[in-house]
């Protein structure tokens, strides 16, 4: 750990990371959008560690922009329903680094597994995997909030044991 | 997700197709046993089955690994440029050779007894061949290519004796496929999703490629209309699809209607499909260029590794928009296909039960099996599956 960061800001990127776990494994895709920056270059990418050890640019999902990020809850909580088979997910996380990148912003990297639960089924792996996030921290002191500018999640799972629905 | 069929076929008595063709016996979905002879009669059989494109392996020494059934391949690029598809194994005592799923070498060593070989399979080393067998000749020992053609780069490879690959697919479909290919075959991977479906491989195969579009909310929602096109099958199995689509403008629905812009493809020729018996699906839709691979697991599992490609003529502007198209779009979490992947998934457990699968929209003759279909009748799956029924030597009912 970078030995800038206040306990203010160590906090609030604590509290990114409750508030996105807590949004996914509740199923709420609104609060999981809340967690990233409105300003319009902000996004979301989930590739594979394959294509991302490749230099390959293609994603399971590629939201370069907040308005994609967006049309991912729209597609999600309006579109696929009634389609998908649900599943439940609970996501674990541990913080690998953090390091300044100025500006109140922190590059920061996590290690992630994520458990699938299927309706009427027993609970197995969804994958495992790594998250790569630019944060950056809004306000000032007490008010201290963090959101994403950018999360880079790269999935280790070589291939996917089912179709996706939510995000990782 | 496993589930038992209430008819377990034997391996013995063959099943008895209905009478009326547009009746699929459920109980081929959920039958460990025949998925055996299928392996046998098909994937092992006088059929063609699409493996790579050779723009996965663009440079000298890139490789990949596949395989077909449960016999693993390793597709390579040599220093002559030809790429090669071989058995992965080694030809000593049939060590698999290659672990990785992809990668660059400059040739490939088995650690078991450090047999060498080069890109182009020769055995270039074996230590300690002085007490080898009195037979063994080092050049008898290169690696066993599996028999391959490619069209316009698509690598095709069978066991059997199948037709010239030309000639199997046939020339009705290859302008499609060749339209699909970019033109040329010149393409430039951009990446690779690859998923597990719970799903027998037929049930994959009978609900990928094109169906109905009333699955798709999306499509009403984004006010997304298909023009006018064709459905053409082969005997052999095949289904070659094209359709225009409109310009969709999102209908105010997205955020970001970029994403479903068309930039490279000429709209009236939006929608483009080839799909290959047995299990081959490949599809150019808006500027999306899709291959999908699939491998057979077993009866209830189907992987498929969907490919990517931009052309290499592509600005660096439509390469951009093809990445994130492609990503969002079709694959087992895409705008559009995360519907159908939940509907491959759905239809395996709900083919667990007796009966048939019906066939209905677009059935004319309950005799006739249907080579004239409009673009929207799901008769186009009908021939494919007489062409199963034939391959796996199933009588119809009242056939001597």
């Amino acid at each position: 750990m970078s030995q800038a960061i206040t306990a203010a800001h160590t906090s609030a990127i604590d509290a990114l990371h409750t508030a996105y776990v807590a949004a996914l494994d509740q199923g709420d895709m609104a609060a999981w959008a809340a967690t990233f920056a409105v300003a319009d270059e902000t996004s979301y990418f989930c590739i594979s560690a394959e294509n991302d050890r490749r230099g390959l640019p293609l994603a399971l999902m590629y939201d370069d922009c907040r308005g994609r990020i967006d049309d991912r809850v729209s597609f999600v909580t309006k579109v696929w329903v009634g389609t998908y088979q649900p599943y439940r997910t609970r996501h674990f996380i541990q913080r690998l680094s953090c390091e300044s990148a100025g500006n109140n912003q922190y590059r920061v990297t996590s290690g992630f597994m994520i458990m699938m639960t299927p309706e009427g089924g027993a609970t197995t792996i969804l994958t495992s995997g790594e998250y790569r996030d630019l944060i950056e921290i809004q306000g000032e002191g007490d008010n201290a909030r963090a959101v994403f500018r950018e999360r880079r999640t790269v999935y280790d799972a070589d291939v996917l044991p089912r179709y996706i629905v939510f995000p990782f | 997700m496993s589930a038992h069929s209430t008819h377990a076929y034997t391996g013995e008595a063959p099943k008895v197709w209905p009478a009326k063709v547009n009746q699929i016996p459920k109980e081929v979905f959920g039958d460990a046993a025949l998925f055996e002879e299928e392996l046998k009669k098909i994937f092992y059989g006088d059929t063609w089955h699409a493996v790579g494109h050779a723009a996965e392996v663009p440079n000298i020494g890139d490789f990949k690994t596949f395989d077909l059934g449960r016999v693993p391949l390793l597709i390579a690029r040599g220093k002559d440029n030809q790429v090669r598809v071989f058995f992965n194994s080694c030809t000593h005592r049939g060590n698999q050779l290659e672990t990785s799923v992809s990668g660059n070498r400059k040739e490939f060593e088995c650690p078991y007894h450090r047999w060498l070989f080069s890109l182009d399979g020769t055995l270039a080393a074996c230590p300690g061949s002085k007490e080898f067998a009195p037979d063994f000749k080092q050049e008898n020992f290169g690696l066993a290519e599996i028999k391959t053609e490619q069209f316009l780069g698509l690598i095709m490879v069978t066991m059997g004796n199948p037709p010239p690959l030309k000639e199997w697919i046939g020339e009705s479909g290859l302008p499609t496929l060749t339209a699909l290919l970019g033109g040329d075959g010149r393409l430039k991977l951009l990446g690779y999703q690859k998923v597990r479906y719970a799903s027998n491989w037929k049930g994959y195969n009978d609900n990928d490629g094109y169906h109905a579009p009333l699955l798709h909310t999306g499509f009403r929602l984004l006010n997304w209309q298909g023009g006018k096109g064709f459905q053409r099958m082969t005997e052999n199995g095949h289904v070659i699809f094209e359709a225009e689509l409109k310009p969709a403008t999102g209908n105010g629905f997205l955020k970001d209607p970029s994403l479903i812009a068309f930039k490279g493809s000429n709209p009236e020729r939006g929608s483009v499909i080839t799909q290959l018996f047995p299990m081959t699906v490949m599809t150019k839709h808006m500027d999306v260029i899709n291959l999908r691979f699939a491998i057979a697991r077993s009866h209830e599992v189907t992987e498929v590794h969907y490919a990517y490609f931009a052309h290499e003529d592509d600005s660096e502007e439509l390469v951009q928009h093809r990445i994130r198209q492609s990503s969002n779009l079709l694959g087992p979490c895409g705008m559009v296909s995360m519907e159908d992947a939940a509907i491959f998934q759905r239809i395996h457990i709900g083919n667990q039960t007796p009966g048939f699968a019906e066939f209905q929209k677009g059935v004319t003759s309950l005799t006739e099996i249907p080579m004239d279909v409009k673009q929207n009748d799901e008769t186009g799956n009908l021939p494919r599956w007489e062409h199963y029924r034939k391959v796996m030597g199933f009588k119809r009912e009242g056939e001597q």
